[in-house]
């Protein structure tokens, strides 16, 4: 690893203020000399491997905002302070209660251990898991740009089928997103040209012919809240994650699923899906074949063929395809058969 | 009680709670790596980004310039030692800094030493190589791959089993299964990384690495480095974890050897688990090609194996699993051959457990798939193929309860609820399958020596070169001094891991509780024979007991008739404080030189199919019951019976943990574990613990251990057959098998995985 | 008073770079908000030492350390205490499992640093000063829960923490939130059964 300063900033202004002084530029923020770390589970991680490469890091634990480690609910929404823990999230029995997919998809990812120390900001803008991100020697457009990717040809089990381009077929291994970005969750970010909210669907950025830029943050800017809108749906909903191992696995698939249902009929439905896409992955498609149907099989079949029409498979995980069909499906009737 | 320790049946030993339990979870058991060493320096190794060519430049200027660094070790500071070689102590005949040949994905190209851990992971990471590469043979079916018949090639096998006239049988057969089967790369993965901590004192070498093998290492070192071997200590109490990864030593040890000498400082290296995948050991993919032909009585008239191993272009590592499978079953004709396909990879070595594993998977498989081809019960198929003899040399079986453990393990799982219909059972949204396998491991034990001191007030000291890596080898080398001595486990002391011990073998093969307890047996009797002698003399206590039959219990010397004496008025009437002897155990049929290579590292081992008399295996029978999510596939073992009979057991609760965890073993081998290899680049791609997926808790719900009694005279004093290996014999087959009867699909390629059957 | 037991198994970098205070002696900074580093003219360099105070099993620390040591190797190489192991330094085995502020957590993908003022609790911290064993640790001796035994300060650790956090409530539940814990010998029934004990008996307390 190389070495670093190490900076303890009191409030979420002093650290964009310690980010941007430093020069950040036009560099994205996983490239830039000064980074924020808060869990550390990612990026220590990495700046093991020799992928992350900061010179300074500044530890947002030391943020003096209340706000930031809360979760409030309101009636029509649940707001998560980001330096809010997994854990804490989905324990939270309000979360729980009110939106179970949100509970679910932090509770089926990682371990109980990673859970106490990786925040939900953190959590969003994890790395991929990339055999060949990881490894420095491989070459990899998404850490050395223009070096090619070693993944396409290579072994290529758990990649993506979804949102994938000729320079980069990484996948986005989160869970946790796929329920954000299905429930329409928006984001707060603070940085040096002020404050925005970002629809979360925007927040990641497909991998086209530039896969080192992975979010639309600049390396200036720090998320501060996480907010998620109730709706209809929102009781009615439930993750289900498909993996090797029954616990402590990335998703080989998983779906997200809100529904609100009048009878058997599909009044209204939010999709999201796991493992099998570059990005935090919202399946519209699959959505809008559903949207005022009756959900049987047959219909959730439908909307699973739709979810899956684009993907493009390499040699190895063309069993993503069928896979994710199915746990949509599943994911779908189940999700209708919850007692709510 | 509780079901970690079983109440012992017949022939079983108390589940005396492990000796070294108490140092083991309060953080006091000191693994080689946490050994405090003054001022140590930090090693870090950088390794080859390519599996074949040679390094034509390295740049080390960057890395020399990082503050703290020390010193390199690098191509020519090697040159005054000696290249390791491959065979039973050494992993490879791959010298990494003794030529500048690159043989395979992550071989040593430097070592760096720094002050700091941190500067040395650094420095490391800043060498860069140049390469003159070359198109690397990653495997099977890769251009460029040399093939040779493995049979003589490596004591592991040293000819191909055959019987009868296996062409003719076949052609007769009236049933026939003919199908190929595969096994992926496997890392032993213990959790415990590799380490080496090298220090020096003059010309006397003390290494602190996790070993399976001290005194070979010892002499191997010694060898590598020109020293006496008296001058080299390996020092390894505690092993976390070993799998045999830990049995062969590397190429790292003699070099982090020299680096220390170098600065004149301990030098301490932890390999990182990513380079561990390239500078260590595996267990390298298997192929087979299995025929059996049977009457339509059930009857195997026929049984063919081959099978086909990589191994690295310059080591003849042999596994030859077919030295077992071809004495399993009652064939009538046997026809077996085994290939060694070379390739640009790192040379493998044994993992719990070889041979077995990969070649028992194949067979099992088969074996089920002809059940199903007669339309027979798999249990009753093996029931009507059980040998008398066995069928290569037509030698008896030291003791064979195979149908004893199939008959107990299937009413404990059962198996007479079974459809036998594959489809057939459903739970709800869950297809349920269930399979059995066999399970067979060579019982086998090799020279041992043990030192044994008792104290007047009763204090037992067991000294041993073995190696306690999770077995509860030293509990029962404890037990077995307790026993004989009559004294309770609390006085019982019992050192091992060290090569200043009185030398043990390697601790692989499942030799080592048959072997070091025969050793500390005879080291007791020892001790006893002279007590005994004292008591009964005529100044004794037990003076005019005559030729009554002596024996020890409750720290007393105790006749037949009832009569006692203290052990301290035996040891006052002798005059002597502490009564110590040296054993040496060698089984039967040992050379003559077969103590003196005990001490020069390089034990025979006896038994297995070796013997003249008559082979020596353990066997079990494992049931496994699956669950697959009828839509997304995923599978899941929520139950899993095995019975196992393994002669004398010592402890039922080391041994039920023993056999538990092979049997989970066994279930991530069916369902988890393989290396995945770029074909390209032969190079090794899911080299951690994120990629490389092993069962976690949560995969095993119900793990159920019969220990089936079984008395075996035969096979060693102590009466013990080897269990460590046993359990995850079997297991992966029995899985295979549960699949099948779960879905109607025989998946042939391990690891099982969601895309076998989704599409 | 322990210090010379503490400093009994230390290498010489320990003495270089750790000073050992008694539990109460020293009152420290516990304030996650305020910076450790001594005041100074001169802007921070990647590679200077950072004053860092820690609680760790009851007892108060002050380490100079680089920025890049884990919290795992410095309990293991500048405190001396190794019964936290090292399986993977990437947060994939949970070997390392301690406490900190009492939630488990990786020490390995922890920056020591980033410790500023916590209490952390180690295995060695666990037995009570007259050598009673944990419940936890008892029960893993009692069910056998281990082989080897590298992994279990870290099992225990994190058996401590799943407890703590309610969430070994029945068998399945402990084997979902122990399953961050690898167990290469493969104990995974004897853990769960040892987790039942303890959460049984510190209920019952």
């Amino acid at each position: 690893m190389r070495p670093f300063v190490y900076e303890r900033p009191t409030s979420v202004s002093a650290a964009v203020a310690m980010a941007s002084h430093a020069g950040a530029g036009h560099v994205p923020p996983t490239a830039a000399d000064t980074q924020f770390i808060a869990g550390g589970t990612n990026l220590a991680d990495y700046m093991k491997l020799g992928v992350g490469r900061p010179d300074r890091l500044l530890d947002l634990n030391t943020l003096a905002e209340p706000a930031l480690r809360k979760i409030r609910t309101s009636d029509d929404a649940i707001r998560f302070g980001a330096l809010v823990r997994m854990g804490e999230a989905a324990d939270n029995d309000d979360v729980r209660r009110r939106c179970p997919l949100l509970a679910d998809s932090l509770k089926l990812a990682a371990s109980g251990q990673l859970r106490n120390m990786a925040t939900l900001g953190g959590n969003v803008l994890q790395r991929t898991r990339c055999e060949y991100f990881r490894e420095t020697s491989w070459p990899c457009n998404k850490r050395e740009p223009g070096s090619g990717c070693a993944a396409m040809e290579g072994v290529n089990r758990q990649h993506a089928v979804l949102g994938t381009s000729d320079s980069c077929i990484a996948t986005y291994h989160g869970d946790f997103a796929q329920a954000l970005i299905a429930l329409d969750a928006t984001v707060d970010i603070e940085g040096r040209r002020g404050k925005r909210t970002l629809a979360f669907a925007k927040l990641h950025r497909l991998p086209g012919e530039t896969p080192n830029i992975e979010t639309d943050l600049a390396a200036d800017e720090i998320i501060t809240a996480i907010e998620v809108p109730l709706r209809p749906w929102s009781g009615r909903s439930r993750y289900l994650k498909i993996r090797d191992r029954e616990s402590y696995a990335f998703a080989l698939a998983s779906a997200a699923v809100a529904l609100d249902m009048e009878g058997q009929t599909v009044r209204s439905v939010r999709i999201g899906l796991g493992g099998v896409a570059t990005v935090p992955w919202r399946a519209v498609a699959a959505e809008d074949a559903l949207q005022g149907k009756v959900l049987d099989e047959a219909a959730a079949q439908k909307a699973a063929d739709a979810a899956f029409a684009d993907a493009r498979p390499r040699e190895h995980n063309a069993f993503k395809i069928p896979l994710g069909k199915r746990t949509l499906v599943r994911a779908l009737l189940e999700t209708r058969d919850m007692k709510v | 009680m509780n079901q970690a320790a079983p109440a012992p049946r017949e022939n079983q030993g108390d589940p005396v709670v492990r000796i070294d339990a108490r140092l083991k979870v309060t953080g006091q058991a000191s693994y080689p790596a946490d050994i405090a060493t003054a001022n140590v320096a930090y090693g870090a190794l950088a390794t080859s980004s390519i599996a074949r060519g040679r390094v034509s430049a390295l740049h080390l200027q960057d890395a020399r310039a990082v503050p703290g660094v020390l010193d390199i070790v690098t191509y020519g500071d090697m040159d005054k030692t000696d290249t390791p070689k491959f065979g039973n102590t050494g992993a490879s005949s791959i010298g990494p800094l003794h030529d500048k040949t690159i043989f395979h994905d992550g071989q040593i190209i430097a070592l760096v030493v720094a002050e700091t851990f941190e500067a040395a992971e650094e420095a490391a990471m800043l060498i860069r190589a140049d390469y003159d590469d070359e198109q690397p043979s990653a495997s099977f079916d890769s251009k460029g791959t040399s093939t040779e018949a493995a049979a003589g090639k490596n004591p592991m096998l040293k000819e191909d089993a055959k019987a009868g006239d296996f062409d003719a049988a076949w052609a007769a057969a009236a049933v026939k299964v003919d199908e190929r089967y595969s096994t992926p790369t496997q890392h032993h993965n213990p959790i415990e990384l590799f380490s080496t901590t090298a220090m020096w004192q003059g010309d006397q070498l003390t290494i602190h690495e996790p070993s399976q093998n001290v005194t070979g290492w010892k002499m191997e070192l010694a060898r590598q480095l020109k020293l006496d071997p008296a001058n080299v200590r390996i020092i390894s109490p505690y092993i976390g974890g070993a799998f045999g990864s830990k049995g062969p030593m590397t190429a790292r040890t003699a070099i982090v050897a020299v680096a220390a000498r170098r600065i004149g400082r301990p030098v301490r290296c932890v390999v990182s688990r990513m380079q561990a995948f390239g500078a260590q050991t595996y267990r390298a993919e298997t192929r087979h090609r299995i025929r059996i032909g049977a009457g339509k009585d059930g009857r195997i008239t026929a049984f063919g194996h081959e099978g086909w191993e990589v191994t690295s272009r310059p080591d003849p590592y042999v596994v030859g699993g077919t030295s077992a499978t071809a004495r399993m079953y009652n064939y009538g004709s046997v026809l077996t051959h085994v290939a060694l396909v070379h390739a640009d990879r790192n040379t493998p070595g044994y993992m719990r457990s070889p041979p077995e594993t990969p070649y028992v998977y194949a067979l099992e498989n088969a074996m089920d798939e002809m059940a199903v081809a007669l339309g027979m019960d798999p249990v009753e198929f093996r029931r009507v193929n059980e040998p008398v003899k066995e069928p290569i040399g037509g030698r008896p079986f030291s003791s064979r309860s195979l149908i004893k453990c199939y008959d107990q393990a299937s009413e404990a799982f059962g198996w007479s609820k079974r459809d036998p219909e594959a489809g057939s059972m459903r739970d709800g949204d869950w297809l349920v399958g269930m399979g059995c396998a066999t399970a067979i491991y060579p019982t086998a034990a090799a020279p041992c020596a043990a030192r044994v001191r008792l104290t007047a007030d009763g204090e037992v000291r067991v000294q041993c070169g073995s190696h306690e890596i999770g077995t509860g080898v030293r509990t029962v080398a404890g037990q077995m001094a307790a026993e004989r001595l009559g004294v309770g486990m609390e006085k019982v002391s019992v050192e091992m891991g060290d090569s200043a011990l009185p030398p043990a073998p390697v601790s692989g093969g499942s030799i080592s509780t048959a072997s070091v307890c025969s050793a500390v047996m005879m080291a007791c009797d020892a001790v006893r024979a002279k007590l005994f002698a004292a008591a009964a003399g005529k100044d004794g206590p037990l003076a005019g007991s005559g030729n009554a039959k002596l024996d020890m219990a409750d720290g007393k010397i105790v006749t037949e008739t009832g009569k006692s004496a203290k052990l301290a008025d035996v040891f006052k009437a002798m005059q002597v404080g502490a009564i110590e002897e040296y054993a040496e155990f060698a089984p039967k049929g040992s050379s003559p030189e077969a103590l003196n290579k005990l001490y020069a590292g390089q034990p025979e081992f006896h038994g297995g199919e070796s013997d003249k008399d008559s082979v020596k295996y353990a066997f079990g029978a494992e049931f496994v019951e699956v669950r697959i999510n009828s839509r997304t596939r995923e599978i899941r073992v929520p139950r899993i019976v095995g019975a196992f009979a393994a002669g004398r057991i010592m402890n039922t609760r080391t041994a039920r943990s023993q056999l538990m965890g092979g049997m989970i073993w066994g279930i991530g081998q069916a369902l988890h574990e393989a290396t995945e290899i770029d074909r390209r680049a032969a190079r090794y791609v899911n080299r951690d613990l994120q990629d490389y997926l092993v069962p976690v808790n949560a995969d095993i719900k119900a793990v159920d251990v019969i220990l089936v009694p079984e008395v075996d005279h035969e096979v060693n004093p102590a009466g013990v057959k080897g269990l460590g290996e046993l359990g995850n014999v079997g297991t992966a087959a029995a899985v295979a098998s549960a699949v099948y009867h779960a879905t109607g699909k025989r998946i042939r390629d391990l690891p099982i995985r969601i895309e076998h059957l989704i599409v | 008073m322990s210090d010379a037991k503490i400093s009994s198994g230390l290498s010489r970098r320990m003495f270089m770079t750790a000073s050992v205070s008694a539990a109460a002696a020293m009152p420290l900074a516990t304030s996650p908000t305020r910076a450790a580093q001594p005041a100074s003219a001169k802007p921070a360099q990647p590679r200077d030492l950072s004053a860092v105070s820690m609680r760790i099993n009851k007892q108060s620390y002050n380490l100079a350390l680089d920025n890049r040591t884990s919290l795992l190797d410095a309990l293991r190489d500048h405190v001396g205490l190794t019964g936290t192991k090292k399986g993977c330094d990437h947060g994939q085995c949970g070997a390392c499992t301690v406490l900190v502020d009492g939630k488990r957590v990786l020490s390995c993908l922890s920056f020591a640093v980033m410790n500023q003022g916590r209490e952390i609790t180690t295995v060695e911290g666990l037995a009570s000063a007259g050598g009673e064993l944990h419940p936890v640790q008892q029960a893993f001796v009692d069910h056998d829960a281990f082989q080897c035994g590298y992994c279990t300060p870290g099992q225990i650790m994190s058996a401590i923490g799943c407890i703590n956090e309610g969430r070994a409530g029945s068998e399945d539940d402990i084997r979902e939130y122990m399953s961050g814990n690898l167990c290469r010998c493969a104990a995974y029934p004897n853990i769960v059964a040892a987790i039942v004990q303890a959460r049984d008996e510190i209920r019952r307390a």
